[in-house]
């Protein structure tokens, strides 16, 4: 057993070796496909990553009348509690928001010197459930709160993280098209070298059926190198794709701080990159069967 | 050993490449199939290897029926078998011992044993100093008896050889094919293909003669 399998992984080697710039070509293709593969899946995967963080900082601002009494707020205030949609409530009274603003302002607090008496509404922050944050459920929400009485304003930022989100889903299946038609087409590529190492040892071949050589004797050297050519290739992507991640998040983190926050979750799982070279290792196989298949037929 | 009951072989319409073509070989024996090419000679020795299947007639190899084994099966018959061409199909990129060593490995004989096997073969053929030779450097007859030689790798029951001396001199000829009894008197069956009547008579063994796919006459 241990015999054959030195046999079987020498063959593939001197295989691959043989097929010099072929294999290399092959091994380069299925890197180019696996690279771009990879790129669409790790932007879906930041992009899920913000979608989650906004998700999870989302906040409705309910703005109150100023001459709102205290009676009336303490109602408000429970009734907005009782809401199935609401986690938790926040309130920010008028001096907090000047005071506030002003940090924001820091430096040019002189520009609220003109301003006679506070101009910021009184607010309440509500934190709304993951369940509840559909556009339809935080539109209806909206509409039931202004209804209240001493609630002047509703203001939420839900629609950008609406379309973060369907970006994210477009990417997902431009991802999965592309990366369908990309797979296929790096297993006729692998099909095609493997086709060219078959017919080199078309001669041994004939004699070791000859000589009573099952199929899968004659097929598994080839299909370690598919394999192997499947494998190094997605190896190759991942390397690459490695190197630009790390120098295009060091740029997003200078010059963006939105990006950094979903940057922050760091490259692709192990786990995930454990099924990409899994996945090149496949269809390294599934073109190597291919040819070999055809040929042992014929 | 090897039957055949009313065997049909025809090619697309109608080339028919053997018509109701019945042989038996017995254990032991050493059978000439003569014939002009195109007789159907070389048709005959593929569906004993299995490498095609009769178009009708059934075919029975050491008792067992060709027509209904599974394809699973064929690299166990072909193991029974030794099959020798014309071309003698030696690799030309390994010695003479590694084309030999070849049939080990496909077969899983062990390291010292195979070697043993092939050492043992190359004196058989007379070609143990030629071990570490490459193929092409050894003459036409010292070729086919390497290539005789990995026939015999698996101490087959039935040596199968088409025109084995199709390409080689007439003196050279006669020692392969003296060197093909000495198989025989072994023990192994043997069915050479030739067209070389004068050949099949000298040795004066029994030879089936086919034309244009039938059997037309029989020695002796």
């Amino acid at each position: 057993m241990r015999e054959k399998l030195k046999h079987i992984f020498a063959q593939a080697l001197m295989n691959l070796v043989r097929a010099g710039w072929g294999g290399l070509a092959s091994i380069a293709t299925i890197g180019m496909s696996f690279l771009i593969i990879g790129i669409f899946l790790l932007l879906v995967l930041q992009l899920n990553a913000l979608v989650a963080k906004w998700r999870e900082e989302f906040r409705m601002s309910v703005f109150l009348e100023d001459r709102i009494t205290q009676t009336q707020l303490e109602i408000l205030e429970k009734r907005i509690q009782n809401e199935a949609a609401v986690m938790s409530i926040a309130f920010t009274s008028k001096e907090e928001a000047l005071a506030s603003f002003r940090r924001e302002l820091k430096g040019q607090e002189s520009l609220l010197e003109g301003l006679g008496e506070n101009p910021l509404p009184a607010s309440f922050q509500l934190k709304i459930r993951e369940g509840h944050q559909s556009p339809d459920a935080v539109r209806r929400l909206s509409a039931f709160l202004s209804r209240l009485e001493g609630v002047e304003d509703i203001q939420y930022g839900q629609e950008w993280i609406e379309r973060i989100s369907s970006a994210a889903q477009l990417m997902r299946v431009l991802g999965i098209i592309i990366g369908s038609i990309l797979t296929l087409g790096s297993a006729l590529i692998v099909s095609n070298t493997i086709r060219l190492a078959v017919y080199a040892r078309a001669g041994e071949i004939e004699i070791m059926r000859l000589v009573g050589a099952t199929k899968a004797y004659i097929r598994a050297p080839f299909l370690v190198e598919g394999m192997l050519q499947g494998s190094l290739g997605a190896l190759l992507a991942l390397g690459v794709l490695f190197a630009a991640y790390r120098y295009v998040a060091a740029t997003f983190n200078v010059a963006s701080p939105l990006f950094s926050t979903a940057a922050d979750r760091g490259f692709l799982e192990p786990s995930m990159m454990a099924t990409l070279v899994g996945g090149g290792a496949l269809i390294g196989a599934i073109g190597s069967s291919l040819s070999v298949s055809r040929f042992l037929k014929a | 050993m090897i039957q055949l009951y009313h065997v049909y072989k025809t090619y697309g319409k109608d080339l028919e490449a053997l018509v109701d073509v019945s042989l038996h070989v017995q254990k032991g024996e050493f059978v000439f199939l003569a014939g002009s090419s195109g007789a159907g000679k070389s048709t005959l020795l593929r569906l004993i290897f299995r490498d095609e299947l009769p178009t009708s007639g059934q075919i029975l190899v050491n008792g067992r029926n060709l027509i209904r084994m599974k394809p699973r099966a064929v690299p166990h018959l072909r193991r029974m078998l030794g099959i020798v061409f014309q071309d003698f199909k030696l690799l030309r990129d390994r010695t003479v011992e590694d084309n030999l060593a070849l049939v080990t490995r496909v077969v899983g004989m062990p390291g010292p044993e195979g070697r043993r096997r092939v050492a043992q073969l190359l004196k058989l053929v007379g070609l143990s100093h030629k071990a570490k030779m490459p193929p092409y450097k050894l003459s036409g007859g010292e070729q086919q008896r390497v290539a005789i030689a990995r026939g015999l790798m698996n101490d087959p029951l039935i040596l199968l050889a088409d025109e084995p001396t199709g390409n080689l001199d007439p003196e050279l000829a006669v020692d392969v094919t003296r060197l093909l009894l000495e198989i025989n008197s072994r023990g192994t069956t043997v069915l050479v293909a030739t067209h070389d009547l004068k050949l099949a008579e000298e040795a004066g063994r029994r030879t089936v003669f086919l034309k244009k796919g039938r059997i037309v006459e029989e020695w002796p």
